[in-house]
């Protein structure tokens, strides 16, 4: 986040800042990707997000520093843990109608956050949790060697200062590439046919002999495990985890993205997170208030407006196709 | 079908020559009782016709035997199994595959999709076969879009293949869901209203096509139909609701006959007639 702060106050172009903002691109293209399995393709409307990327940062930072569990060992572990998660909020309110589903998750998310909010043996409560009482074990120690490594090789290529999260950028931005293609390619096979006709009609894709409510659960573990995904770079971008990193807004951020890249279409993700943090963090360079409370409360105006004009005049988003959005029933 | 019934194997119920029984089916919703005690059978490949004035129960009856309302009590047997309680895609699954008075076409999918989804047995459908049988998947995904342009062809929709499914006419969509619910191959097809806004051209292609099904594969319909030609020349098992319950069986010519049918149909006429200030 520091490097965020610099920003306001160099003009011209920061390379440390713009690597911050694609980090945080980065991060929302792995969620919106999510969101666009459930919601874009399953019809599931999870506003939980939040609340999954939560468990994934907190499981994988207490077994790192609470249970001197190795940090690569930590990851897969905390996926299936959040996969847990997703299995457990799915169960019993997958079958209610859509709208009551998506105030089923983002309760539980808020649940999930207030629960790490309180639990202060486990997850630290308001001061979060980084390292080890006695400072012997952090959370990101095993990825801070990685960082150090990645950008010693940008150094050996000739870039004198690389920025600190420059590694960050690199490592979330593979992952949402590799995730992108992964899930344009499932989407593609006959398991992602059975989705798109959950998506438009359950009881037609019942009536034809599909599980609606087994897809629905393996659409929502899977969004989860990428949930968990995210919450690792967050907490490894913020290097501390704490609740007030996994409030709702995260998960509406997501879909903001999921809007501007347009409904149905992975590959409009990564360009949604670019176009709306560049919109948000970009308007930083905007000096056109004093005060930093204006600034922001500047930003996200801009934000909403460019949100609302694209809904407007460009329902289906820089990808979706106008003629799907106009289908209704 | 007494040869078939010697080589069933013993005590399974399955020596009956009917393909679906249905005993003392209740469900009410609220207060109203929507089907009361509905207790017939369809004999196997038969074409049974299911009529009754409007609200007599026949969609709410369908809607029972097909898992897609909770029965308040009573049986069902589908071949012999007992499927009360199964869940609906359980159901289809077993071969008993229902159409829907309103039409559900999946809009915002291809018409060819519409099709390829019903299909059975394609092992692309669990995650597990699509991301490590993309052969067998691959190979199964042929077969059927093969089968799925017949198919389309013999309805006059070959032309929409690529179409999505949501700009079809209204008649153009039941057509399809016929088509689809065909690609699951059932061996019985209950369809709600199947000729209801079809051109008679096409709807008289459509029962050819029932005709030939039955003939040929050995499919058993049940049909809702209010049209009392279609239903007189077409079944040879008439099955009569009215006010949630069976009030009458037989051939076409016995149901004509019934004093009772007449009744249901007329009384309701009659009533309405007086009610309108005779
Ligand atoms: N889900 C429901 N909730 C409440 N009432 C219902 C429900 N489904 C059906 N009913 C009632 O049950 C009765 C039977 O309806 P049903 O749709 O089965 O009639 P139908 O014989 O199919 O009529 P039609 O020929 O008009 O299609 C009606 O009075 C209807 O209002
Ligand atoms: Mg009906």
């Amino acid at each position: 986040m520091d490097t965020l702060v610099l920003g306001i106050s160099t003009s011209g172009f920061n390379l440390s800042f713009w690597v911050g903002v694609g980090v945080i691109a980065g991060i929302y293209a792995i969620v919106a990707l999510g969101l666009q399995l459930n919601v874009g393709f399953t019809g599931m409307d999870n506003f939980g997000m939040a609340g999954f990327m939560a468990v994934g940062a907190y499981t994988m930072a207490i077994l790192t520093v609470d249970h001197d569990i190795s940090f690569w060992l930590s990851l897969p572990l905390s996926m299936l843990v959040t996969m847990g998660f997703g299995l457990l909020v799915g169960l019993p309110s997958l079958r209610l109608r859509s709208d009551y589903f998506a105030i089923a998750t983002i309760a539980s998310a808020e649940l999930i956050r207030l629960v790490a909010q309180n639990a202060q043996g486990l997850t630290g409560g308001n001061q979060g949790i980084f390292c080890s009482d006695d400072f012997s074990r952090c959370y990101d120690d095993a990825w801070v060697k990685v960082s150090d490594t990645i950008n010693g090789w940008f150094v050996d290529l000739g870039m004198s200062d690389p920025p600190s999260a420059l590694p960050l950028l690199v490592v979330a931005w593979i992952i949402a590439i590799l995730l992108t293609v992964a899930l344009v390619r499932i989407q593609s096979t006959p398991w992602g046919r059975v989705l798109r006709a959950v998506r438009e009609d359950e009881d037609a894709a019942r009536a034809l002999g599909k599980n609606t409510v087994g897809y629905k659960l393996q659409s929502l573990v899977i969004a989860s495990a990428i949930a968990a995904l995210a919450g690792w770079l967050l907490a490894l971008n913020l290097a501390t985890i704490h609740p007030t990193d996994y409030e709702p807004i995260v998960t509406f951020f997501g879909y903001s993205v999921l809007v501007l890249g347009g409904l149905a279409n992975y590959w409009g993700v990564p360009l949604g997170a670019i176009f709306f943090w560049v919109l948000v963090e970009g308007t930083r360079t905007l000096e056109i208030f004093e005060s930093e409370s204006q600034q922001v409360a500047l930003r996200l105006f801009v934000a909403g407006a460019v949100l609302i004009l694209v809904m407007v005049f460009r329902p289906q988003g820089a990808f979706g196709k106008r003629e799907e959005m106009m289908l209704g029933d | 079908m007494t040869e078939a019934a010697a080589s069933a194997p013993a005590g399974a119920p399955a020596e009956s020559p009917n393909v679906l029984e249905a005993r003392d089916v209740r469900r009410s919703f609220g207060g109203i009782n929507a089907v009361q005690g509905a207790t017939m059978s369809v004999r196997r490949g038969s074409i049974t016709a299911l009529i009754g004035p409007n609200g007599a129960g026949k969609t709410t009856f369908f809607n029972l035997i097909t898992g897609f309302y909770k029965l308040d009590s009573g049986s069902v047997y589908f071949d012999g199994q007992a499927i009360g309680g199964l869940p609906s895609y359980k159901i289809a699954r077993l071969g008993m595959v229902r159409t829907f008075q309103i039409t559900k076409a999946l809009s915002r999918m291809p018409v060819i999709d519409n099709m390829l989804l019903a299909a059975p047995d394609q092992p692309g459908e669990s995650l597990f076969g699509a991301v490590f049988r993309p052969l067998a998947t691959r190979e199964r995904e042929r077969e059927i879009t093969e089968q799925a342009h017949e198919l389309l062809a013999s309805f006059n929709l070959d032309k929409k293949a690529n179409d999505y499914a949501g700009t079809l006419s209204g008649g153009q969509r039941k057509l399809l869901e016929l088509a689809r619910a065909l690609m699951a191959q059932p061996r019985f097809l209950l369809l709600d209203e199947p000729m209801a806004g079809i051109n008679p051209t096409l709807g008289a292609r459509l029962l050819e096509h029932m005709q030939r099904l039955r003939r040929e594969e050995g499919v058993t319909f049940l049909f809702v139909e209010h049209d009392m030609d279609v239903v007189m020349s077409h079944s040879d098992h008439v099955v009569v609701m009215a006010e949630g319950r069976v009030i009458s069986e037989g051939t076409p010519d016995e149901v004509r006959a019934d004093r009772k049918v007449v009744d249901a149909y007329l009384g309701g006429e009659l009533d309405d007639v007086s009610e309108g200030g005779e």
